[in-house]
């Protein structure tokens, strides 16, 4: 705030930075609400609605002198404006006086009110928005009351038009505030939403391929300041204010957005109590006010069919019987006795961690120390831990004179906020320069591409000294660069990660905010994994030397990996702590102990950007199903490894004490908040939209090596070999956000939107092997059952290369690249 | 059928040579596609939105705002006539409900032949020559309805002609 202006409102002086808002400057400043329709503190202004009239004027100063002129009173004169202004499209500016409240204003507000309601429906008792919606607060605080319309004369249009298959239009709700359309356009960048017709006939429409296609479709139905547009997933559920909001984070990918758990007791469940929407909660380091459309639908699987409810004991004829948790737990300690300290475990991503602090410290009174991170496919965690991007980092500052590199990921299907926020920090003026062996989504907003040949990111990388581009990066005042494992084995994008943090290094872009590495791991906790000791290195090496028990939790190695069932079979035992029923519990597992999801209980993730954060209880467990920290901690009693832990905050005590990434991390701090700007999910909904404000807490980023001052050494970063293919094709398996995973299955309203398996094949190859776009093809790889997928032959792959979504069927796709041949399928 | 036609491609070429980006050739484009198919038409708009790079949300958008881009199929020839005030004071409106009758239509509606389309517009800028109308963005001034008959029966018989 070095630079700020003095201007009055309502009479009071006020210093405020120069170049604000007016809107805004009022709010954060003077505490005065400015109504508006259609600004919005995230986008552009456009003066349409007219709602944020005000009176407004400037000190009056003599011409010659630049002295402020004085009236008869000694007070400085006002030159006051003919008429009201827009206080949306005014930016602030020295001697600007406002007034806000008087009757002129008040009358402006009503006509403006009164002229939105002409043709407004009033169908709030039956609305989605009532009860949270500004244009019903507005008319109550301004609206004239009673209606001077006639009623003969009110517009009928369509109430219920799909705009795609997750976003319904109410048309007649609609004020036409541009709210959508301008976030699609301004923030997201996919303008797939558009004004058609004019005046009176004025009406959104959409006319992609599917309808409304974009991957932050949901948000539209916050910031509309009606209810015209609302979710199919929430219409007609229940209303706003029957919900009880539960602070939460998206389990979902490694952005760690805040959400908002909006909870019933729900006659649909018994009674219980049910998840009936997600909405984002504000936290404008991690997710701003935004989330994906995954974050927002993906929540059905927290009560799908399949979730595992009962313990179950697999018995000597190999059918499973569900087991008291005593009987069940007894059995897996058993086993794991007999075992002796040739124990090793494989957790998921989406473990809190608790959950893998209990594990860890199960493994290690048994003597064990492998900890398997799965899916072993991104190496970079250890590298984000030394030059991860720096404490206090936002990637909502970068902006001009700074540089964002993202290398070998799709971060549109990987990590979708971040690619939002990485649009805008492009559109703000940041050099942003796309790596990947094929073009991306990303390519759009970037200011250079850069397609290397597959597998070859590092080499492409340590070129890069020698292009114009390492300008731009070298003397950029911020660098991030995000850095995947598209392509490359686990060794390959450990040396993509050190290659990108000698760049970091070199060019002094570590150890300070808004610069440094971020790692597009798989998974919600992939680096709460890596802080408590789990590795991808560790699930290769189970993957080559089984031991004899192995307990599996929240993974489900045999929808991940195809070659599992081959390497599983030389376990003698498989514990599986699993959400699920089916895979690999049903077909593997010989004690299947069923455990609480992301929503049923306290718990702890640390997102790519290491920040430490907190979700809470919003559901009741399904069935038996324990949290799984709680699970181990009472098989860990079992084996006289001392007293269960009794809830997750006490666990996270213990881990404060023990793993020095989390010292001074505690429940306590992680729920600490602060005011953020913009002052969204107030009661003036018109401002920000429906948005919660941040009430659990903000977390806490873990410092990196070089943000504590330590000298870190240069990386190893060899370049991988390329893969010896022998006249095979080089398989890469890719990610898509919109899949048919255990985690997104059961959101139905999506799956539309899924495609069908396939696989990108390049023309020429497929030309070699007499394939044709559409067919269907197998895919064969080494110790594993052939895939069979749709043939796209449409310029995605480039030669010698087959890209195969994963988790697209019930057949697992290869977890890693490989080498495979692909054939045309009979029938 | 289609404006990848190499009857089109020299027009094509023409509009986004005027333009620094190909999106500000989108209207005429638009213009393009309205005559291939007769109105703006959904395949239209994807082709049009396909040459200018743009999404065809944004494409429909502008071809909704203008009102010389019909986004319903129309007749052969598009009647387009004037009933403001002043054409109305050189007897316009009384000519137009003759018209009308003597297609057959209502107000924006087809003949039954497609060959005829009538609808009535805002000022064109020929008020001294009333009544006036624009027939596919030509102008015909100082009507009748003799003269509008004669003109007719000459479409319809081209018409004939043309399909044997």
């Amino acid at each position: 705030m070095t630079n700020t202006v003095r201007i009055i409102i309502n009479d009071q002086t006020y210093d405020v930075p120069a170049g604000m808002n007016l809107v805004d400057a009022a709010k954060w400043y003077a505490n005065d609400d400015i109504p508006v329709f259609c600004y919005h503190p995230k986008m552009e202004p456009v003066g349409m609605c007219r709602m944020c009239l005000v009176e407004m004027g400037t000190i009056e100063k003599d011409r010659a002198t630049g002295q402020v002129v004085l009236d008869e009173n000694g007070q400085s004169k006002v030159r006051w404006m003919p008429k009201l202004q827009t206080a949306c499209t005014t930016t602030v500016s020295d001697g600007l006086v406002i007034r806000t409240q008087t009757q002129q204003v008040q009358d402006a507000r009503q006509n403006v009110v009164e002229f939105l309601l002409t043709s407004h429906p009033l169908d709030c008792p039956i609305c989605d928005k009532g009860g949270e919606c500004p244009l019903q607060n507005l008319t109550m605080e301004h609206g004239p009351g009673v209606s001077r319309m006639a009623f003969s004369d009110k517009m009928r249009l369509d109430k219920h038009v799909p705009l795609g298959d997750l976003i319904f239009l109410d048309e007649e709700r609609c004020i036409q505030c541009a709210r959508c359309v301008r976030f699609q356009d301004e923030v997201v960048g996919d303008d797939v939403l558009a004004f058609h017709e004019r005046g009176r006939s004025l009406q959104i429409i959409t006319n992609s391929e599917p309808g409304f296609d974009t991957y932050f479709s949901g948000n539209t139905t916050d910031i509309c300041p009606v209810g015209a547009l609302t979710t199919a997933d929430f219409r007609f559920g229940a209303r706003p204010w029957e919900l009880t909001e539960v602070p939460s984070i998206c389990p979902h990918c490694p952005v760690g957005c805040n959400i908002s758990l909006s909870t019933r007791l729900d006659r649909d469940f018994g009674g219980k109590t049910l998840i009936k929407r997600v909405m984002p909660r504000q936290n404008e380091q991690v997710n701003e006010i935004w989330i994906c459309d995954k974050g927002r639908f993906g929540h059905h699987f927290s009560r799908s069919e399949d979730r595992l409810e009962d313990p179950l004991v697999r018995e000597r004829s190999g059918r499973l019987f569900a087991k008291s948790w005593t009987d069940a737990l007894a059995a897996a300690a058993e086993a794991l006795k007999a075992a002796g300290s040739d124990v090793a475990a494989i957790a998921g991503s989406g473990m809190s961690n608790e959950d893998l602090w209990a594990l860890r410290q199960l493994l290690a009174g048994l003597g064990s120390r492998r900890l398997g991170a799965w899916p072993p496919t991104h190496a970079g965690a250890e590298v984000v831990a030394q030059v991860g991007v720096g404490q206090g980092t936002n990637l909502g500052q970068l902006g001009r004179g700074d540089a964002v590199l993202v290398i070998a990921s799709d971060l549109e299907e990987e990590a979708p906020i971040w690619r939002l926020r990485l649009k805008q920090a492009a559109d703000r003026g940041a050099f942003l320069l796309v790596m990947n062996a094929r073009p991306t989504r990303m390519d759009d907003f970037a200011a250079q591409t850069i397609h290397y040949e597959t597998g070859e990111a590092v080499q492409a990388l340590l070129a890069l000294k020698d292009s114009d581009a390492w300008k731009q990066l070298a003397e950029a005042h911020n660098l991030v660069i995000v850095a995947g494992a598209e392509g490359l084995s686990l060794d390959g994008s450990r040396a993509l990660a050190g290659a990108a943090a000698n760049i970091l290094l070199e060019t002094e872009h570590v150890g300070k905010p808004n610069s440094g590495l971020l790692a597009v791991l798989p998974g919600a906790n992939a680096m709460g994994l890596h802080y408590l000791g789990f590795t991808p290195a560790a699930t290769l090496d189970i993957m080559q030397n089984p031991p004899k028990v192995l307990i599996v939790t929240q993974a489900d190695l045999l929808l991940d990996d195809p070659t599992a069932a081959h390497w599983l079979a030389k376990v003698e035992t498989i514990i599986s702590l699993d959400l699920f029923a089916s895979g690999l519990t049903q077909q593997l597992a010989a004690v299947a102990l069923p455990i609480q999801s992301f929503a049923e209980r306290d718990g702890s993730y640390v997102n790519g950007e290491r920040r430490v954060q907190r979700f809470y209880t919003a559901q009741g467990p399904m069935g038996q199903a324990l949290p799984a920290w709680q699970a181990l901690s009472r098989l860990g009693e079992q084996l006289g490894q001392g007293t269960a832990k009794l809830s997750a905050a006490a666990v996270m005590v213990e881990i404060a004490q023990n793993v020095p990434a989390f010292a001074g991390v505690s429940f306590k701090e992680l729920a600490k908040v602060e005011r953020q700007y913009p002052d969204v999910g107030g009661k003036d909904l018109y401002y920000g939209g429906t948005a919660y404000r941040n009430r659990g807490g903000l977390g806490i980023q873990i410092p990196t090596a070089a943000d504590q001052g330590q000298t870190v050494a240069r990386f190893e970063a060899a370049a991988d070999e390329p893969p010896k293919t022998r006249g095979k094709l080089v398989i890469v398996p890719s990610v898509r956000l919109y899949n048919r995973e255990r985690t997104f299955r059961p959101s139905a309203l999506v799956h539309a939107r899924v495609p069908e398996a396939y696989a990108e094949i390049n023309s020429a190859d497929a030309k070699k092997l007499g394939i044709q776009d559409g067919d269907t093809v197998e895919i064969a790889i080494q110790n594993a059952p052939a895939l069979r997928v749709r043939a796209h032959v449409n310029g995605g792959a480039p030669k010698g290369t087959v890209i195969v979504p994963r988790h697209l069927s019930d057949t697992a796709a290869p977890l890693a690249v490989t080498v495979g041949e692909v054939s045309k399928a009979e029938g | 059928m289609a404006l990848s036609d190499k009857k089109y491609s020299q027009r094509i070429e023409a509009a986004f040579a005027k333009y620094p980006d190909k999106r500000s050739a989108v209207m005429p484009l638009l213009y393009l596609a309205q005559e291939e198919y007769g109105w703006v038409s959904p395949e239209g708009i994807q082709e049009v939105a396909d040459l200018c790079d743009m999404d065809p949300t944004q494409v429909q958008s502008i071809a909704g705002f203008y009102t010389m881009y019909s986004e319903k199929p129309k007749g052969k020839y598009w009647l387009q006539v004037c009933t403001d005030l002043a054409c109305a004071l050189r007897g316009a409106d009384e000519f137009y409900e003759e018209l009308k009758a003597e297609l057959g239509v209502e107000d924006g509606g087809t003949t039954e032949d497609g060959l005829f389309t009538v609808e009535h517009v805002m000022c064109l800028a020929a008020c001294d020559k009333a009544p006036m109308l624009q027939c596919n963005f030509h102008f015909m001034e100082n009507l009748d309805m003799d003269k509008m008959r004669a003109w007719i029966a000459e479409k319809r018989a081209e018409a004939a002609k043309a399909k044997k």
